[in-house]
């Protein structure tokens, strides 16, 4: 009977682990994710404020994902000759980043990390691994991150012609801000 | 105690499993919210070869574009004499088309033939769906035709209404993947001045057009009316043939060209629907082209930094 007593126990701590590994887990729906191509003649923009982003604390798991076709251009055409010409969307709506803080945080305690974050940059249907540099911030338990970097459209596979090459650049900047709420 | 270790085995299974899912999965129960997005770019351009494609201007850019059909390349009129055409312009035509909105174009043009002006609106009422609930675009066009030109005889446009005709079409039309893509264009045109003495004022039509993209900037492209055998009297004492046209469309972020051939000597719905009077069959196809420039009028007015543009 005894036994039976202390293994329920080791049931139930374990039952309680994975639930506090549960609520280690912080989640984001608004991520807000831009794009910025600069040449001597054009500088182009478009953001979108629809990209997700789950973080696991315990493994320190982060994934960052945007469905393409919600970046918003100020030019309409633009946008979809962006869609059509360039990410090509309809095969390849996500862009996706999947990877590992490097840096051990301490996600109960408010404050700010510099880190770099290793993985895996999906765009355009071509893998490539990145090492990231990044913030994260803990206040009150809400998780904000932040990055910035540059991605080089040959790296994905995305042509530019000869027509417009002064107009895009080769290498584009991806900025990436938002929040993220604990999971309940 | 041995069930309780089978009991515990599965679990401790299960919360390893868990975990190592748990960030594909939570995304996509995040995605899982989402609303269906519309699948856009059925076609490059307002138009296919001779008809309206489904798609309209975004909003507040303007199109000028410029299409030219010349003379028949084979057959009397045609040979090395006209240089198989290109000595003559079976029609000429400018025109501006203008997104008021998104969903809403309204157009001008004017043709060599008939000194013809046109004016139209074009209104996409439904918009095909990434999910499947809706399949479809729809677009309705409406479109206004002046003949500006004298008359050839004294009782022509006897009132002045005779000058004037309406054409009605619903474009309907499907993205089947990014390569190809299909309309179908039942269409209704009223007018006042014919050619054929026994020919009806009101004739049906039937359009199919369709895309294929060859490269992500190259697109063969063809078009096709069925006029002739719907509503139309047989025994006129003109032949007249059914529209057909098939070109290459390229575009350039901006510009679109399209190289063209087609029996139709005429380059508004308004004249090539009802007044085709060459064959592919007897040397009256001829050449044709399109340029389209596309202009930017007014930007939006985001005050969004991270979503300006600019040209310098």
């Amino acid at each position: 009977m005894n036994r039976i007593r202390k293994i329920t126990g080791v049931l139930i701590v374990l039952l309680l682990l994975h639930l506090s590994a549960g609520a280690q887990n912080f989640v984001g729906k608004n991520i807000r994710i831009g794009l910025f191509s600069s040449t001597p003649l054009e500088d182009i923009r478009a953001v979108s404020d629809q990209g997700n982003a789950v973080l696991i604390a315990k493994t320190r798991e982060i994934v960052v994902q945007l469905n393409v076709k919600t970046l918003e251009f100020d030019r309409k055409l633009m946008q979809e000759h962006f869609n059509e010409n360039y990410i090509e969307s309809d095969k390849y709506p996500n862009a996706k980043f999947k990877g590992m803080i490097d840096q051990s945080i301490d996600f109960t305690k408010d404050g700010d990390y510099a880190v770099t974050v290793t993985g895996i940059l999906s765009v355009h249907g071509i893998d490539k691994k990145r090492t990231i540099p990044g913030k994260v911030t803990i206040n009150n338990g809400i998780v904000q991150i932040s990055t910035e970097f540059k991605v080089a459209c040959i790296d994905h596979d995305i042509k530019i012609p000869k027509l417009v090459f002064t107009k895009i650049a080769e290498f584009i900047t991806i900025k990436t801000e938002g929040k993220l709420n604990p999971l309940k | 105690m041995n069930k309780i270790k089978y009991l515990l085995i599965p679990f401790s299974f299960f919360t390893l499993y868990a975990q190592a899912q748990e960030a594909d999965s939570l995304l996509k129960a995040l995605d899982s919210g989402r609303v269906e997005s519309t699948v856009d770019a059925a076609f490059k351009s307002t138009h296919v070869v001779l008809s309206n494609s489904s798609e309209t201007q975004k909003k507040h850019d303007l199109d000028l574009r410029i299409r030219h059909h010349f003379g028949d390349i084979g057959g009397r009129f045609g040979s090395a004499h006209t240089l198989y055409g290109l000595d003559v312009a079976t029609d000429l035509f400018i025109g501006l088309d203008y997104g008021v909105t998104d969903d809403f174009t309204v157009a001008v043009g004017r043709s060599k033939q008939d000194e013809l002006f046109n004016f139209s609106g074009k209104y996409k009422l439904l918009k095909q769906k990434t999910g499947g609930s809706m399949p479809i675009n729809m677009t309705l066009f409406a479109q206004l035709g002046w003949i500006a030109r004298s008359p050839f005889s004294d009782n022509e446009f006897a009132q002045y209404s005779d000058r004037f005709s309406y054409f009605f079409q619903s474009i309907i039309s499907r993205k089947f993947s990014s390569r190809l893509s299909l309309e179908v264009m039942p269409g209704f045109l009223v007018r006042n001045n014919i050619e054929d003495s026994r020919d009806s004022k009101n004739i049906f039509s039937v359009g199919f057009a369709g895309r294929m993209k060859i490269t992500k900037r190259l697109s063969f492209i063809a078009d096709y009316t069925v006029v002739n055998g719907l509503s139309r009297p047989e025994n006129l004492t003109t032949a007249y043939y059914n529209p057909f046209g098939v070109g290459l469309e390229i575009e350039t972020g901006g510009h679109i060209f399209s190289l063209n051939f087609m029996n139709s000597e005429y380059i508004v719905e308004n004249n090539f629907i009802p007044n085709t009077k060459k064959s592919w069959s007897r040397g009256g196809v001829r050449f044709g082209f399109t340029i389209s420039r596309n202009f930017t009028l007014f930007k939006s007015k985001n005050q969004d930094p991270d979503k300006k543009s600019k040209i310098y």
